[in-house]
């Protein structure tokens, strides 16, 4: 099974979890799963590239992200579930029409 | 042909971990595909050559991020009796984009699926050297992301004490 | 008294400038209303005293007008529609006959509606009705004619509903107003054809083109206006709303449903004269319809207990006397008649007003004896009564006689049918004058006699009713006539028949049970004269249910599913679609995310497939 493919499965999978998920957390995991098939996308085609260690850094500098991405929205998920007393997306519709 | 089987070995393993991410309605279960998952995104970077890559996936995602989450669950669920069930709000539309979006990006990509692996030449040391010499202002500019994301991690928990 | 002649218009302006004043100024000063309204009808007075002695100064078949003038509304293309106004011998008796009845019930109403709720109103209808009534006098075009006649129409519509709150007035006023409305379409297509057929609406110009006009077109012409003015004189069959105007004030019911608005009818025939004289089917239609009300209505006012609508079939009766006239030929006597009619039956329906009055009620059966309490009112009814059967030397006897001789002279038939009609009228006032002024008195106290502001209007209309015999000459020279001499063979005959009938009717009706015995002993016949033929449940039946039953379907089908259903649906599309776009934005921002989602989708789709 071609990496590649995996890659757009995952995307595929992460994009349709963050659109139906009702929970806030299952939504934050999604967007993991999104950000794994691009990082996935650069080392499968790096590996055929000969790009060595600039794909290396680049993976590396992506991981830094996702990380501070998950460590902010998790922040949030956390402020939302205190605040609002729910962790459900549908729930926050509120917000939208005040 | 130890490879091709590793290749598959490892896509069912990341599918398998996606999959259960989005269809599980526990979060502990969740949080163990989440964690199979990435896993199998680390075996992916082994394999293709990138071993540091893989090792700073396992540190940074599943010793970090998934201690992260199942804090998370915790702390949200703190005041509750029981584990809440995840649900989905299933929707065609939804599905259509989804599927959509990945089969053209396939499709744009099938050219370079189709290129022979190439050498891959890497180690530590060159990483270093990559990251300080010529990506030295991406290294700096991600440290300063690290350094905000901290400071807005703590301004969002810190609500509570207000 | 020739610059009063000049500007005769003012007997126009004057009443419905006082009606505005009263509108005005009449909450604050109450006694101020009568004052003003009689200044109006004195004004109309004054114009038609001056406009009578001319016609008496002047030579004596001068019959152009003795003033005019007009001014020009506005103009449609080369078409001007003007308002001319003129003072001939027919419409300065006219004008006599309307400020004569105007002034009397103006003064007779301060007595009759003291501590009347409605006063103000009263007053000032009372007095926009004299001035539009003079319109239709002094018009000297179509047009100005047509104004007058539908305002004299709404006043007679606002006036019968004085009393509003009772459904019975509110409900004849509209009757009296939809009824008159047939006829006024006639009088539309008659005024409509006529203007477009002679290019002018003024009458001496439509009289000029008239000889060039195809008979067809005259035909069309002069019956619309025989219609227009059956449906204002109430003749049959439109005659069914003059009963039922009897609701409104009695003073209302004698100056316009006696001496002046349905005589319109006649005054219109006469004006337009010339068109009757050459449209033979139209001067049918007026002798038949005439002779048919004057037998029908009279017939009909034998059996009523209303004092009131005694009377009021009795108007219609004559009224038809004089359609009946006219269809013979002889507009001078059916303007004499009116004439002579205006004083009588004014002064009928004055009496009558006294009599309620002091009487309290309006049923004959009710009144007993009135004439030891109200000696004067009753003095003044036997002059009304004795001049409207035709009796010697009152005005009826004079005006009735000229119209029996022509109209004898015309139809044989028609004028047999106007004897025994001319006969019943004596019958019934005979009837009448017994069951309400004779017999003995009830043990009521209440009765009592008018005061003398309600006096004094009866005592100048019975001398207007006991002189206006000697009109006929004057009468027929202002219009262009020579005076017709009495013929002594229909005078006796007439008188001996109403003789006759006299006593017949005072026979009939000792007392309330011999009346209601005289009326069973008729059978049938008698509860249909009672109950007037049934006309009115015929027209009900025949033309008011199905109107109301095509209005319901209308109603029904058109309005409530086609208009409200558009309207409805409208309303519901717009809420629809807006309940529908809402669920875009609910605030659910995975429902955005996905319509992002799906428009990224596209648009790859639309790189990859395009770019190709």
């Amino acid at each position: 099974m071609n990496a590649v493919f995996v890659a757009c499965a995952l995307f595929a999978i992460g994009l349709y979890g963050v659109l139906v998920r009702r929970d806030l957390i299952a939504i934050l995991a999604s967007v993991e799963v999104m950000i794994g098939a691009p990082l996935l996308l650069l080392v499968a085609l790096g590996a055929r590239l000969d790009g060595g260690a600039a794909v290396e850094s680049i993976g590396l500098l992506l991981l830094v992200l996702a990380a501070a991405e998950a460590a902010v929205g998790l922040a949030l998920l956390v402020l939302v579930a205190r605040v609002v007393r729910t962790t459900r997306a549908d729930e926050l519709v509120e917000v939208g029409e005040r | 042909m130890s490879m091709t089987v590793l290749m598959w070995a490892l896509a069912a393993m990341t599918l398998l971990g996606a999959a259960d991410v989005l269809l599980t309605r526990d979060v502990m279960r969740l949080g163990l595909g989440l964690g199979t998952f990435l896993l199998g995104l680390a075996g992916y970077f082994a394999a293709f050559g990138f071993g540091l890559l893989a090792l700073a996936e396992v540190f940074v995602y599943v010793g970090g991020v998934l201690v992260l989450v199942i804090f998370a669950v915790m702390l949200v669920h703190r005041e509750r009796s029981g584990v809440p069930r995840l649900e989905s709000r299933h929707d065609p539309l939804a599905a259509v984009a989804a599927v959509g979006i990945a089969a053209l990006l396939g499709a744009a990509l099938r050219p370079l699926a189709a290129l022979d692996l190439g050498g891959v030449a890497t180690g530590v040391d060159a990483v270093g050297a990559h990251l300080l010499g010529a990506r030295l202002a991406h290294f700096e500019l991600a440290g300063l992301l690290l350094l905000a994301a901290l400071v807005a991690v703590v301004s969002v928990s810190g609500v509570e004490r207000r | 008294m020739m610059q009063l002649l000049d500007h005769a218009w003012v007997a126009i302006i004057a009443p419905v400038l006082a009606a505005g004043a009263i509108a005005v100024v009449g909450h604050r000063a109450k006694s101020f209303a009568p004052v003003l309204a009689l200044v109006g009808a004195l004004t109309t007075l004054a114009v038609a005293m001056a406009g009578v002695t001319a016609l008496f100064q002047a030579d004596p078949h001068g019959v152009g007008p003795i003033a005019d003038g007009g001014w020009e509304w506005f103009k449609v293309g080369g078409t001007a529609l003007r308002l001319l106004w003129a003072l001939d011998g027919l419409a300065a008796w006219m004008l006599l006959v309307v400020g004569v009845v105007a002034a009397a019930v103006v003064v007779f109403s301060t007595g009759y509606l003291a501590g009347d709720g409605g006063w103000v109103r009263y007053f000032a209808l009372v007095s926009l009705f004299t001035g539009s009534m003079n319109l239709l006098v002094l018009a000297d075009s179509l047009t100005a004619l047509f104004i007058g006649w539908e305002l004299v129409g709404a006043c007679s519509f606002l006036l019968i509903g004085h009393w509003f709150e009772r459904p019975s007035a509110a409900r004849a006023a509209m009757k009296a107003f939809l009824t008159t409305r047939v006829g006024d379409i006639g009088l539309l297509v008659a005024i409509a054809a006529l203007w477009s057929a002679c290019g002018s609406d003024s009458f001496a110009e439509v009289f000029d083109k008239l000889p060039s006009l195809p008979s067809p077109t005259v035909n069309v012409v002069a019956l619309g206006l025989a219609i227009g003015a059956m449906g204002k004189s109430a003749q049959f069959p439109l005659h069914a709303w003059l009963p039922d105007a009897m609701e409104g004030p009695t003073p209302v019911s004698a100056l316009i449903h006696a001496a002046t608005m349905v005589a319109s009818g006649v005054y219109l025939g006469v004006r337009v004269w010339p068109v009757f004289e050459v449209s033979a089917p139209a001067r049918d239609l007026l002798l038949v319809t005439g002779v048919v009300s004057a037998l029908g209505a009279a017939l009909i006012a034998t059996l009523q207990r209303d004092i009131k609508k005694v009377l009021a079939y009795s108007t219609i009766s004559q009224l038809g006397f004089m359609f009946a006239a006219l269809g013979a030929k002889a507009p001078v006597a059916a303007f004499f008649h009116l004439v002579t009619h205006a004083a009588f039956k004014g002064l009928l329906f004055l009496t009558s007003g006294s009599v309620i009055h002091g009487s309290g009620t309006q049923d004959l059966h009710e009144m007993r004896g009135l004439r030891r309490d109200m000696p004067l009112t009753f003095g003044a009814w036997v002059v009304g009564a004795l001049a409207l059967s035709g009796i010697p030397p009152l005005a009826g006897f004079f005006s009735k006689d000229a119209v029996l001789d022509s109209v004898w002279n015309h139809a044989p038939l028609a004028g047999g049918v106007l004897f025994v009609a001319s006969a019943l009228t004596a019958l019934y006032m005979a009837r009448a004058t017994r069951l309400a002024f004779f017999g003995v008195s009830g043990a009521d106290t209440h009765v009592h006699e008018s005061g003398p502001s309600m006096l004094l209007p009866l005592a100048a209309l019975g001398s207007a009713a006991l002189v206006a015999g000697l009109a006929g000459g004057p009468v027929a020279r202002a219009i262009g006539h020579d005076s017709e001499p009495l013929v002594p063979a229909v005078a006796l005959i007439a008188l001996g028949m109403a003789a006759v009938s006299s006593v017949a009717g005072w026979s009939m009706a000792p007392d309330p049970q011999a009346d209601l015995a005289h009326q069973r002993s008729l059978g049938r016949f008698g509860v249909a004269l009672a109950n007037a033929f049934w006309w009115d449940r015929l027209v009900e039946r025949s033309i008011v249910a199905p109107a109301v039953g095509v209005s319901r379907v209308l109603w029904a089908w058109g309005d409530r599913l086609a208009v409200d259903g558009l309207v409805h649906g409208i309303a519901r599309l717009t809420e629809s679609a807006a309940s529908a776009l809402r669920s875009l934005h609910r605030g659910d921002a995975q429902v955005y995310a996905t319509t992002m989602a799906a428009a990224v989708a596209l648009m790859l789709a639309a790189t990859v497939w395009l770019g190709r």
